[in-house]
């Protein structure tokens, strides 16, 4: 299935595929719009991809961790940003009753990794490398963590990659999970403006990303080997002693939606969008308080180029 | 004077009590001792614990796929009236309802009603969040209806059935405890996606209180009422609905304030889920992004709603004098004309922008708040954190350590802090207060061991001593086999970890709320400010709290507590004034010319006579924490709530049900107790 569809992506970039079937063009595509900017921004790059080709669409919100009760009835059509590191077990059910499919890599590189706003780099020389927190992990003590050092890891239910990170590479830090995204919002922000230290697990494409400045800490490099083998990396004994694997980002659909809007559900599958262009977007939105259509639309005018190929392909 | 009358039957209860905490002293003692030997009193063995969460989510599993055709059907026809209701409310052009809401003010409750309608409004379009609002009223416009009708069947049903009352009383009490959270998603896999799910959540929890009320309303309707019904030859029915009911109506009009107010707090938690692009949703986004002015604002816009609606619905509820219905017309014709005369002119209420600054200012206002106040209280949550919290949840012999206190501890300090509190309570026995010395030394003992490190045994027989003193054996079986249910299902040290936290949170609300509540009864400058900042704290959505006591005190345990008094606290000072002020006249009168102080009429009237209803309010604030508990999981902390808020996210209907079902436990025993200690009190009063 998943060959398949690389082949066919393959063949509509290389011009061959012939126009698909329009569907049924008359009702409006749903396409989720979860609780991040990122995602909305994606989310209206594809929908006013779907109108160019001449569908209706509607934006529908979507709670990310609920949202796939929603797609498997059809009461959404196709959400279009999923992490792999932060996705809900109920996926993988859908995905194997069969009421759910993915429809390819959305072309995001992403990058998780245990980061710290610039100026902490000032409190613990040494930083970016990732050896500097043996010795300052008292700089980031708290009541809490005392005599370790304080981690802010992603929420419960998103995994805890802080602190496998910190066994791993026996770092004297003690993970506390944050709860929810603006818990750690929160706290990049309490940082940079008391300059007070704080190790955080994060990731980009975000806007945080250079509202805060927020740098990542230089770790071994995540190969394979590391999670696995402990022989491999810095520590002997214990795997997890790296930087987080890579996170793929990719879309996915209501399973009737192929046979519904096969024009449409061509151009959903082969959409691609790449850091470069969405976080320019994501600033424009949420540093200079732009409104999302606007901004969306700004992008498509000048960059017709990107998209217009995959609308073309698949309809005409 | 009653106060000097009751005090024999207090000395003879003192019995029970002394005895209730021997039992527990002993239990504890034995526990302590037996400690190293037998590991699993502290702590229950994994290998007795029963899969009951798994258990309980394929049960579900089965059973909601089984009514979910039935359900979808239900959930298709709500989406008429919704849509409906959002075509309506969604186009209507703003100063048409602006003119109907000033209008219905007016009609209702004269000029200030109207004011307050029309400056309402007026903030709600200028916060630019109009179109959002809308949605939000949509959804309130249609769960209303269904809880009302929900919940007054229901309350018509246990009148006319008494055999079924005590299990509806059960049922309602499960209702308004479960979290909201934990029946999200058994909710979304019975009614689809969308806003229908966010509708029933909100119907669910805003039906008990019109059930309760209509059940109240007509047990009250006098005998007299009754039998001249049924002399007149009316049919049961006729009876009901033609001369109860409308007798009963006064009741029943405050039922529909209260579920209008319980729908309106639960539209936030429905935007969780989605499906609607609601004002509880602009909360979530801009709460996601940590910006605590935008949320604030977008917080304000339900608190208006909430303010208006109450204030108005409230009317109903007392009798009223009818105004004037020619300024009711002439305000319509006016909107009608004035929305017809400048309809080119009027701007879109999305473009609005006049409180922007505001929020921007509020923000700012934040991050110097900050700035300047940061090293005292970073100072005030390490203090709190080392000499209070952790103490308590990992008792002294794991808190004190060398980084912290200066010193370790060691197992002689141990002795020496049970010697001292065996010293107490002999003392105080020697000087006739035996209970009150053995609850010395239990509580010196659960300082020492820390609350989430409680052996079970202990906490099961203080869980029935207390049920014992406070409601006799049947609530002390009560208590234990419903905490049975939590051990056996493995949430036993969640649960430990949630009673902890709300335990601490009751504790400071109840010292801080009682004083504030009596600083409000003797002064009542305070109560003008204090009794805003209440309301506010009532009808704000729970979220907003968080981001700046996350600001200001971090992810941790200091800034959920924190959350869960800011909320929790309201009760406490609301009841415990409401006590306070309402003593009877003649009391008061009596009092005063047997020449008592002020101070002693405070403290032999007053508080004795206010006893009753501050135990109430304690009541409500230990309701409230539990329920704070759930939201306070979005900062980070451990126990129930993070594991209802887990649950949530990965659609894991077992653990969410047996989670939300153990707190509702929790707050379903501490109510009971409550109650029966203020059942207690009251009839020793002769009330």
């Amino acid at each position: 299935m998943k060959k398949l569809g690389v082949s066919l992506l393959a063949m509509t970039v290389a011009g061959v595929a012939h126009a698909a079937d329009m569907g049924a063009v008359d009702e409006p595509i749903k396409l989720a719009i979860n609780e991040w900017t990122g995602q909305h921004v994606t989310t209206h790059v594809a929908g006013e991809m779907l109108k160019a080709a001449g569908y209706n669409v509607e934006y529908v919100t979507a709670g990310m961790m609920n949202q796939f009760q929603a797609l498997a009835d059809g009461d959404i059509d196709a959400t279009l940003e999923i992490w792999s590191s932060n996705v809900s077990d109920e996926y993988a059910k859908k995905i194997d009753e069969g009421t759910v499919v993915e429809i390819g890599d959305l072309g995001l590189d992403a990058k998780e990794g245990i980061a710290y706003p610039a100026h902490v780099a000032d409190l613990c020389p040494g930083l970016p490398a990732w050896e500097a927190l043996k010795e300052c992990a008292q700089v980031f003590a708290t009541a809490e963590t005392l005599p370790g050092g304080r981690l802010v890891d992603y929420p419960a239910d998103w995994g805890t990659p802080g602190a496998d990170r910190m066994t791993g590479l026996e770092l004297p830090f003690k993970a506390v999970p944050a709860g929810s995204e603006g818990a750690l919002i929160a706290e990049l922000r309490a940082s940079t403006e008391r300059k007070s230290p704080l190790l955080i697990t994060f990731w980009q494409p975000h806007w945080a990303m250079s509202a805060y400045d927020v740098q990542f800490v230089e770790l071994p490099a995540g190969e394979e080997a590391c999670f696995n083998d402990p022989a491999w990396g810095p520590n002997p004994n214990a795997v997890n002693d790296c930087d987080f694997s890579p996170s793929r980002i990719f879309k996915a659909s209501w399973s009737g939606m192929e046979d519904k809007w096969p024009a449409a559900y061509e151009i959903l599958t082969n959409y691609q969008l790449a850091v470069e262009d969405q976080q320019p977007m994501m600033g424009a939105i949420d540093v200079d308080g732009g409104k999302v259509e606007e901004v969306v639309a700004a992008w498509m005018s000048e960059n017709e180029g990107k998209w217009r190929p995959v609308v073309d392909a698949a309809t005409q | 004077m009653t106060a000097v009358t009751e005090i024999p039957a207090q000395h003879a209860r003192l019995s029970t009590g002394a005895q209730a905490a021997l039992i527990t002293v002993i239990f504890g003692a034995l526990c302590l001792a037996l400690e190293g030997v037998a590991p699993w009193l502290v702590k229950w063995p994994a290998a007795w614990e029963l899969p009951a969460t798994q258990w309980v989510g394929g049960f579900l599993d089965w059973f909601l796929n089984g009514i979910k055709p039935a359900m979808r059907l239900f959930s298709d026809l709500m989406t008429y009236p919704m849509n409906a209701a959002n075509f309506v409310l969604g186009n209507t052009p703003w100063p048409i309802l602006i003119g109907i809401v000033t209008a219905l003010g007016w009609y209702l409750g004269g000029l200030p009603m109207a004011a307050l309608g029309f400056i309402g409004l007026s903030f709600v379009l200028a916060s630019g969040y109009w179109a959002e609002s809308m949605n939000t009223l949509a959804l309130v416009a249609v769960s209303v209806p269904v809880a009302l009708i929900m919940g007054g069947a229901i309350g018509i049903l246990a009148n006319e059935v008494p055999r079924v009352k005590a299990f509806v009383q059960a049922a309602l009490d499960v209702m308004q405890t479960v979290p909201t959270f934990a029946y999200l998603t058994p909710l979304l896999l019975l009614f689809g996606f969308g806003p229908v799910v966010g509708l029933i959540a909100s119907a669910i929890y805003a039906a008990p209180p019109m059930a309760r009320n209509v059940m109240l309303g007509l047990e009250r309707v006098e005998s007299e009422i009754k039998e001249a019904a049924i002399m007149s030859g009316g049919t049961r029915l006729q009876q009901l609905f033609q001369v109860e009911i409308p007798a009963a109506t006064t009741q029943i009009m405050v039922g529909v304030n209260q579920c209008l107010m319980a729908a309106l707090s639960m539209v936030i938690i429905a935007a969780v889920i989605g499906g609607f692009n609601d004002i509880g949703w602009e909360v979530l986004l801009t709460m996601r992004k940590a910006q605590f002015g935008e949320s604030l604002m977008a917080g304000l816009v339900i608190v208006v709603f909430a303010v208006v609606i109450d204030r108005m619905s409230g009317t109903l509820a007392t009798e009223r004098k009818r105004y004037d219905s020619r300024v009711v017309w002439a305000m319509l014709a006016f909107t009608v004309l004035f929305t017809a005369a400048f309809w080119a002119w009027l701007p879109n209420p999305s473009d609005l922008t006049v409180l922007d600054p505001m929020a921007t200012a509020i923000d700012n206002g934040l991050t110097a708040f900050t700035q300047a106040n940061g090293p005292w209280l970073d100072a005030l949550k390490n203090n709190s954190l080392f000499y209070v919290l952790l103490p308590l949840r990992i008792g002294l012999d794991q808190a004190v350590l060398p980084f912290t206190w200066g010193f370790a501890w060691t197992p002689s300090m141990s002795y020496g802090l049970f010697a001292i509190g065996a010293a107490i309570a002999l003392l105080m026995a020697w000087r006739g207060h035996l209970t009150g010395g053995l609850v010395v030394l239990i509580l010196i003992g659960m300082l020492e061991t820390g609350i989430s490190n409680l052996p079970w045994p202990f906490v099961l027989t203080g869980a029935a001593a207390l049920g014992w003193v406070a409601g006799g054996w049947r609530l002390a079986a009560l208590s234990v086999g419903l905490l049975c249910t939590i051990l056996v299902s493995g949430l036993w040290e969640r649960a430990l970890l949630s009673l902890y936290l709300s335990g601490a949170a009751v504790f400071f609300c109840a010292v801080f709320g009682g004083l504030i509540g009596l600083a409000s009864a003797v002064w009542s400058p305070v109560w003008t400010v204090v009794r805003p900042i209440c309301d506010m704290l009532q009808t704000i959505p729970l979220f907003v709290f968080l981001i700046p006591v996350l600001m200001v005190f971090q992810i941790g345990e200091f800034s959920a507590f924190l959350a869960i008094c800011a909320y929790a606290i309201v009760p406490m000072i609301r009841y415990t004034r409401h006590g306070l002020v309402n003593t009877p006249e003649e009391m008061m009168e009596a009092a005063i010319s047997s020449g008592a102080t002020e101070w002693q009429i405070m403290r032999d009237v007053r508080a004795p006579y206010a006893a009753p209803t501050i135990l109430l309010g304690l009541n409500q604030t230990i309701l409230y924490a539990f329920a704070m508990l759930v939201i306070a999981a979005l900062i980070g902390t451990t126990g129930l709530g993070q594991s209802i808020y887990l649950a949530l996210g990965q659609a894991d209907v077992g653990l969410g049900i047996s989670a939300g079902a153990a707190m509702a436990i929790l707050a379903l025993i501490a109510d009971r107790m409550v109650q029966g200690f203020a059942e207690e009190r009251r009839k020793a009063l002769g009330l």
